[in-house]
């Protein structure tokens, strides 16, 4: 069960590393001399690779070696950076995309097919293994891919120890190595220290130190948490042995004791170590206090007397093994190393459930809160009153930081189209450059993982069908380059993302004669129609003006998806374009899909809650009586046509004639329309309930919502009523024209 | 198919009628019984919010302590005349199946509640195929109690969700102020 756990973080991690690796490669194509990029996406490999032998992924481990191989080359400057290269690159970080979605499908061993095409990446890979460089850098770099052929995180532990007849006990040194938490991000892999360290010498024992990794779920795959304790037999100065580790020496305790040195130096090096919970006897060991022999034969002791309760350290003491002093700096050190922790770091991993449940119940204390405070108002005391309202205050600012938990940036989900434009231009054989705006605009998770989808699909339709052919471009006088933009921005209460190109714009004639050739309009209302409407009929199903049909786009399926999967997220689509400007997509999106600030009307008896970022304004309706038949109202000028609440929901009004009508004024997107309600009731915080299976026909309608005092209300879908409006404008119009 | 279609219903029929407890309630002056596993609770009819362009039987919803729930007239249901609200009105909320794991609570509206008794398996009688004031895809069966019969509702039948669902888009779609005036005939319902 941990291990799911685990490797769900790792999935997780892995993709992110992923992301940020083609990110990364994208951007060194532009930017080939740029060293952190390059070791950015080394690290990423490095990192997956190094997960991966954690879980025993095997086929990971050995695809993204091969990878990581070629990276260290170019790292290393012995590999140019090159079109190729990139391409290359980008191809193996898709197939480990696959390869990690097999994992997520829990099987032991990978696809024929996909196996296939991990060797065929690293038959390709291999050739930049292969090409020979110009100078001493081959010989290390050779060395470095043959001796991490073998490797995986726990291999290093057990390497056998090679026995050395030149050398005699006292050449034994000690060395305590703890890495520093940022070496792996500086580039550097502690193996490579340990290989060296063998070069001087040989390696006679090696402990491997894991304590200090926390459980999977709090590890950072970027952070080195090992030690290791080695003792190595060498005949080199210290200099020497110290120089190995030059590189991470201020960043990492590494503690070298001499053959010869004296029992208080190991009682220093105990109270250094961060160690904790580790058994005595095994940390005298791997101090090298001890050597094996002695430890084998006190272990033996140990069993033949049938004393097991007795821990090893004191039964080393009895034997006069080692010095009682020592063991007491070790005990100290076993009680003493829980309090140096390290800080927790600044970013936690949370169930999304776990918010789901916060919000939700943030929408109870809400509404609980709001009867509360009714309560308080009937009761008249004054100090009550007063400290509700704090309260509601207090719960108000809880809703908005537990509501802002949820909202990611933008910029994550652009940043992916860079990739799409990169492949789809060289597909398409035009040039296209994506500019990103606004990715720093927040929304919420739900809303942006899936919007990804639908942005896709315009970005690709852009591209394909709305920028033009190079020859076609020069012609016109525009650049040689398509320009694509993807922009965010908020904007009353919604978010808008933008998709607009610098191409052709769309055809008003070619739309209306296919759409009147495909039955979705007739020739009589398509004369009657804005440009906007015509625009809009590309959402239409079964629409496609494309004449060729590409891989692509053009089959007539998926705009229509588009507008169905932004529509399922209250929000809405439209198309704008000029002729040979340019075409622009815009989609409004609600910011959050749980909570919102609500004005609440009455009509009639029933209450109705408008969201409040839709209110422009509350006017009295009186003025404009007489012109009541038109379905229009004039605002300053303005023709505004309006909608009668109470007819439109057929409320029953038995004689019952409000004096005072208020006009409720609300926007959404580029429409205004008017509503009429009999009552101005205020604004308050509205926790949106879905409207159920039941009632999602109802028109006008978006959800439900509790008042304080325990009514269920209804919450206006504005888009729908603004929509409606226009219909009805449209038909009074006709009538007023055949009568 | 109709065969498959027919045995399933009736293996439904068979777990249903195996309840032996049933919930009596009064309805336009007649007694109707339900199993009483589905049953969640009975609570006094309280304050309703209208759901406007909904059939008339869907009567609205109610708080059921921060749940939205509909509430269903079931008088109005199969017969068109809406159940007058008086003292003894009450609400039986009834859990259903609304997909294949999800449930919905749903409200019925009830003139009055009776009592909780046991109907053995042979004083069950079948539907009978006509005369019976309600549609008979609607009965589970004739329980006999005190030489009289109640009529056992197969209330996951009334209150399918997608049966009803159509039934509110339909009406919606008629009564719409969008709709042209040859489509808004409420009879049709």
């Amino acid at each position: 069960m941990d291990m799911d756990d685990a490797l769900q973080t790792f999935m997780a991690e892995g993709h992110e590393l992923l992301e940020d690796m083609e990110n990364a490669l994208l951007s060194i194509e532009s930017d080939p001399d740029n060293e952190d990029t390059i070791n950015a996406i080394f690290r990423a490999a490095h990192t997956i690779k190094g997960s991966a032998g954690l879980f025993g992924l095997n086929y990971l481990v050995t695809f993204t070696h091969v990878v990581e191989s070629v990276l260290d080359r170019v790292r290393a400057r012995e590999v140019a950076i090159s079109t190729d290269l990139v391409a290359l690159l980008l191809s193996s970080c898709d197939h480990l995309t696959d390869l990690m979605d097999w994992v997520a499908r829990g099987e032991d061993d990978v696809s024929d097919s996909l196996a296939r095409k991990s060797l065929g990446i690293e038959e390709n890979l291999k050739v930049f293994l292969d090409t020979p460089v110009a100078g001493a850098g081959e010989q290390v770099s050779a060395d470095s891919s043959a001796a991490e052929d073998g490797h995986s995180a726990d291999v290093d532990a057990d390497e056998p120890p090679v026995a050395e007849p030149a050398l005699t006990e006292k050449d034994l040194w000690h060395i305590s190595l703890r890495f520093g938490p940022d070496v792996l991000r500086h580039g550097m892999d502690p193996v490579s220290f340990i290989r060296y360290l063998a070069t001087l010498g040989t390696i006679h024992h090696i402990e491997t130190l894991l304590d200090a990794i926390p459980d999977a779920g709090n590890m950072d795959p970027e952070t080195c948490y090992t030690g290791f304790e080695i003792s190595l037999h060498s005949t080199q100065s210290k200099e020497a042995i110290e120089g190995v580790f030059e590189f991470v020496s201020e960043e990492s305790q590494i503690h070298i004791l001499a053959p010869d040195c004296l029992q208080e130096e190991y009682i220093r090096l105990i109270k250094a170590l961060p160690e904790e919970d580790m058994k005595l006897g095994e940390i005298l060991v791997r101090c090298g206090t001890l050597t094996h022999r002695e430890l084998e034969s006190a272990l033996q002791q140990q069993q033949s007397s049938g004393n097991s309760l007795q821990p090893i350290g004191e039964m080393l003491v009895e034997k006069n093994v080692v010095n009682s002093e020592v063991v007491n700096a070790a005990v100290r050190k076993q009680k003493t190393v829980k309090e140096a922790r390290p800080p927790e770091a600044s970013l936690i991993r949370v169930d999304a459930d776990k918010l789901d449940n916060l919000i939700n119940l943030v929408g109870e204390l809400i509404i609980a809160g709001a009867g509360t405070n009714i309560l308080a108002l009937r009761s008249g005391q004054s100090d009550l009153i007063e400290s509700t309202e704090t309260l509601s205050r207090l719960v108000e600012e809880v809703r908005d930081s537990a509501l802002n938990l949820r909202m990611v940036q933008i910029g994550s989900t652009f940043n992916r189209f860079q990739r799409v434009v990169r492949d789809v231009s060289q597909e398409l054989g035009k040039d296209i450059r994506l500019t990103i705006n606004g990715g720093d605009t927040e929304l919420d998770k739900t809303v942006v993982e899936k919007i990804a989808d639908p942005l896709t699909h315009l970005v690709r339709n852009s591209m394909d069908h709305g920028i033009e052919a190079e020859e076609v471009r020069l012609a016109a006088g525009k650049p040689a380059h398509g320009s694509l933009m993807l922009n965010a921005y908020h904007d009353a209460g919604s978010i808008v993302i933008e998709v607009s190109d610098d191409g052709g714009g769309i055809h008003k004639d070619r739309i209306l004669s296919k759409a009147i050739e495909k039955g979705l309009i007739s020739e009589n209302s398509a004369a009657a129609m804005t440009d906007k409407d015509i625009f809009n009929l590309v959402f239409e199903p079964g629409f496609s003006t494309a004449d060729q049909v590409s891989n692509l786009s053009g089959r007539g399926v998926g705009m229509d998806v588009v507008r169905r999967n932004i529509e399922s997220l209250r929000g809405t689509v439209e198309m704008d374009s000029q002729d040979g400007q340019g075409t622009m997509a815009r989609i409004r999106l609600p910011l959050t899909l749980a909570i919102i600030d609500g004005f609440l009307v009455g009509v009639n008896q029933s209450a109705y809650v408008i969201p409040l970022d839709m209110v422009v304004e509350c006017v009295e309706y009186g003025a404009w009586k007489e012109s009541d038949n038109s379905h229009c109202l004039n605002l300053r000028g303005e023709v505004l046509p309006y909608i009668r609440l109470s007819e439109y929901f057929e409320t029953q009004n038995p004689g019952h004639s409000s004096e005072r009508e208020s006009v409720v004024v609300v926007r959404f997107g580029d429409s205004k329309v008017g509503l009429v309600v009999d009552r101005l009731m205020g604004e308050f915080q509205t926790v949106i309930k879905p409207l159920g299976k039941l009632f999602n026909g109802v028109g006008g309608i978006s959800g439900f919502t509790i008042l304080g005092s325990g009514d269920v209300v209804l919450i206006l879908d504005i888009p729908s009523l603004i929509n409606d409006a226009g219909t009805l404008l449209y038909q009074t119009d006709r009538q007023a024209m055949t009568a | 198919m109709a065969q498959a279609e027919l045995k399933e219903a009736v293996t439904e029929n068979d777990v249903t009628l195996s309840h032996q407890q049933y919930l009596t309630f009064m309805l336009g002056g007649e007694t109707f019984a339900i199993g009483i596993l589905a049953i969640k609770e009975i609570i006094e009819y309280g304050q309703l919010t209208e759901v406007p362009r909904m059939p008339d039987f869907i009567r609205g919803v109610i708080n059921l302590r921060g749940a939205v729930v509909p509430v269903i007239d079931l008088k109005a249901r199969f017969s068109n005349r809406l159940t007058e609200v008086a003292r003894r009105t009450c609400i039986v909320i009834i859990e259903v199946q609304s997909g294949d794991d999800e449930t919905q609570d749903i409200g019925i509206l009830v003139d009055a509640v009776n009592e909780v008794l046991e109907i053995p398996q042979p004083d069950i009688e079948p539907p009978p195929s006509f005369g019976a004031a309600i549609e008979s895809r609607f009965i589970n069966g004739m329980g006999k109690v005190n030489d009289k019969f109640v009529i056992i509702l197969d209330i996951a039948h009334i209150l399918m969700i997608d049966e009803i669902s159509q039934l509110a888009a339909d009406h919606t779609e008629s009564v719409s102020p969008l709709a042209n005036n040859e489509g808004s005939d409420e009879s049709s319902d």
